[in-house]
């Protein structure tokens, strides 16, 4: 389904769509996150990509598992705690975010599906918005498979035509999402198809950045396990995990017990974002760690991302958005790194 | 719940046994579940134990598929949540989730003659398999137990291994010399290439030290094994069990999910990441 939808008239379809939780970019300070809207007109879609993903809030970076009490009859009791039925619709979604969640959509599906993460991923509708020009000086989604307005993971594209949104819905959810305020929508004209077409083409040639050749890297990582170049590409490291931790595509979790009370025993279990840089991430009880230095963990991050995720599901495990090289405080640029590693040796 | 794999579901501590105390102490645990009947595994799975409060830990069933009274778990006391564990007594109430992993391909081996080789609280999974195969004895051909420690206080399953050379030959060993110890004093694979177990129409399953694993794997190698013809478990740092958390993997392979079961000619192809 494909419609249009004047900027003036978005406030009141938002007001549509009372019976949804509401996400949107909203500005705190410098920097731009996902949060819960009350009030339509506070949807401000002129923003810069947000600091984390939406992944949040399909994969919250703290959740309860379970809750484990024991009773004065010292009978010991697992109650399972799933997130809450809560429809929700998330607004401003950057094309390379959305296609990240069909990345966990993997992870979290296959042989055992996640439970936690489906409840929240099923009733959840991502509305994206075209990137017209690139929210960041550091992305590169046309290198990843990607686009400024890939349809990947979205139910809505929404690409900005200066005085109206051109809405183009890919899935049930999408078009429930259109038809709730159908009065608003208009069909769009040849001039709108004409003018969606040109922002498109556009848009692909503002994309700066880009890893060149990038079917060859992973045949070449393959061969570059034992290479000294891990321990060259990652003495800057200060392994602070950051990288991973605003990563899209990232899904690495850690759970434990919290106890709030020893005698009678009483707490949750909690699973929280966990990330392949810290060294305690594989160290064995022993002591013993399969990856104990830092060349061996960025390693692990890029073979992860672009050999074993493309072995396993033939898709690269990044989609360009550039969180991880803009934020590193020691400049570790994967792009670089990729790149490097490509003509390694050469 | 039911299709929730991160629920455990509760067990009964029915019996403990201490194998080897000192410092680096080994206890058998034996569990029933409170409410479920069905749980069923495969010789190699693993299971998720918790004590809740404290955590979880991936630990090898050592008690075999055929014996449906309670499940077994010979664990050392290594980290927070074995060390809770080791603290437990009789009655006490843990969760159990899984069985997790694949397995030994016990099906593939039949008419085959299988060497066990373990070292230490690596006797804990081979227990499994062996029990296994001797219980349907027929089905496959000479059976050997290779098995060592560092000191004869260190052997696990002492009173089984009396019984079990009744009915197949037992190798043990022990690192270095004690006055009453009457069978060979050396390390486990210098027992094998002492032993010399023929490869002809031979498995070998080797479990114990990574390091152990390694010169046991030469020794077989010496003796004429294939690689496709010795099997090894791994073991890594494990959360989730079901290949989501991202910790265990070698490679693209999860050993919570992929393994923990590999054969040598599998293993070798990995990144040697473990």
């Amino acid at each position: 389904m494909e419609k249009v939808l004047l900027k003036k008239a978005f406030p009141q379809w938002v007001k549509k769509l009372e019976s949804y939780t509401i996400y949107s970019p909203q500005k705190d300070g410098d920097l731009w996150n996902y949060e819960v809207i009350k009030n339509s007109e506070a949807i401000d879609l002129d923003y810069l990509n947000t600091v984390l993903s939406p992944k949040k809030i399909i994969f919250p970076q703290r959740e309860v598992l379970l809750e484990f009490s024991t009773s004065n009859e010292e009978e010991l009791k697992v109650k399972e705690v799933l997130p809450e039925e809560m429809p929700a619709v998330i607004f401003g979604v950057r094309p390379c975010d959305a296609k990240a969640l069909t990345l966990t959509d993997k992870v979290f599906g296959g042989d055992f599906k996640d439970p936690y993460y489906w409840k929240r991923r099923n009733s959840t509708a991502l509305v994206g918005l075209t990137c017209n020009a690139p929210p960041s000086s550091n992305c590169f989604c046309l290198s990843v498979d990607g686009s400024p307005y890939s349809k990947e993971g979205l139910d809505i594209l929404m690409t900005d035509l200066g005085d109206k949104y051109y809405a183009e819905s890919f899935t049930k959810k999408g078009d429930e999402l259109l038809n709730s305020a159908k009065a608003l929508f208009k069909t769009p004209t040849a001039k709108d198809k004409k003018d969606l077409e040109k922002i498109k083409a556009e848009s692909k040639k503002k994309v700066k950045r880009q890893i060149k050749d990038t079917a060859k890297i992973p045949p070449k990582l393959k061969d570059m396990f034992d290479s000294p170049f891990w321990d060259e590409e990652s003495l800057s490291c200060i392994r602070c995990g950051i990288c991973t931790y605003l990563c899209p595509t990232c899904h690495c979790f850690d759970m434990n017990d919290e106890v709030t009370s020893s005698s009678p025993i009483q707490g949750e279990r909690v699973r929280t974002w966990d990330n392949c840089q810290f060294p305690d991430f594989t160290m064995h009880s022993s002591g013993h760690n399969p990856r104990p230095d830092k060349a061996s963990r960025l390693r692990q991050r890029i073979l992860h991302k672009f050999q074993y995720f493309v072995e396993l599901y033939k898709n690269y495990q990044c989609t360009g958005c550039g969180r991880c090289i803009s934020k590193c405080p020691v400049g570790i640029d994967i792009i670089e790194v990729l790149e490097k590693a490509r003509d390694y040796g050469r | 719940m039911d299709d929730n794999t991160y629920i455990p579901r509760l067990a009964k501590i029915i019996e403990i046994k201490e194998e080897v105390g000192g410092t680096r102490p080994i206890k058998t645990f034996r569990t029933q579940f409170l409410n479920m009947n069905d749980f069923s595994f495969r010789c190699g799975q693993c299971a998720m134990l918790s004590v809740f409060g404290r955590g979880e830990s991936m630990i090898s069933i050592s008690s075999s598929p055929l014996l449906k009274e309670y499940l077994q778990f010979s664990i050392l006391k290594m980290g927070r949540v074995t060390s809770s564990l080791h603290e437990m007594q009789v009655g006490d109430v843990i969760g159990i989730r899984g069985p997790y992993g694949n397995s030994f391909p016990v099906e593939y081996w039949k008419g085959k003659n299988i060497i066990f080789i373990g070292g230490g609280i690596g006797l804990a999974p081979i227990w499994s398999v062996l029990n296994t195969a001797l219980g349907k004895k027929g089905d496959y051909g000479d059976l050997m137990l290779i098995y060592g420690a560092r000191t004869s206080k260190d052997l696990v399953f002492k009173e089984e291994l009396e019984e079990l050379k009744k009915k197949m030959p037992v190798h043990l060993s022990i690192d270095v010399e004690e006055p009453d110890w009457k069978e060979y004093v050396g390390f486990v694979p210098q027992n094998v290439t002492d032993k010399k177990p023929s490869s002809k129409n031979a498995i070998a399953v080797t479990c114990g030290p990574p390091i152990m694993i390694k010169f046991v794997i030469k020794a077989l190698e010496e003796l004429g094994f294939k690689d496709d013809q010795i099997y090894t478990t791994v073991e890594n740092k494990m959360k989730c069990g079901i290949g989501k958390c991202g910790r265990c993997n070698i490679g693209f392979h999860y050993v919570c999910k992929d393994g923990p079961v590999y054969s040598w000619a599998e293993l070798k192809k990995l990144p040697q990441e473990y």
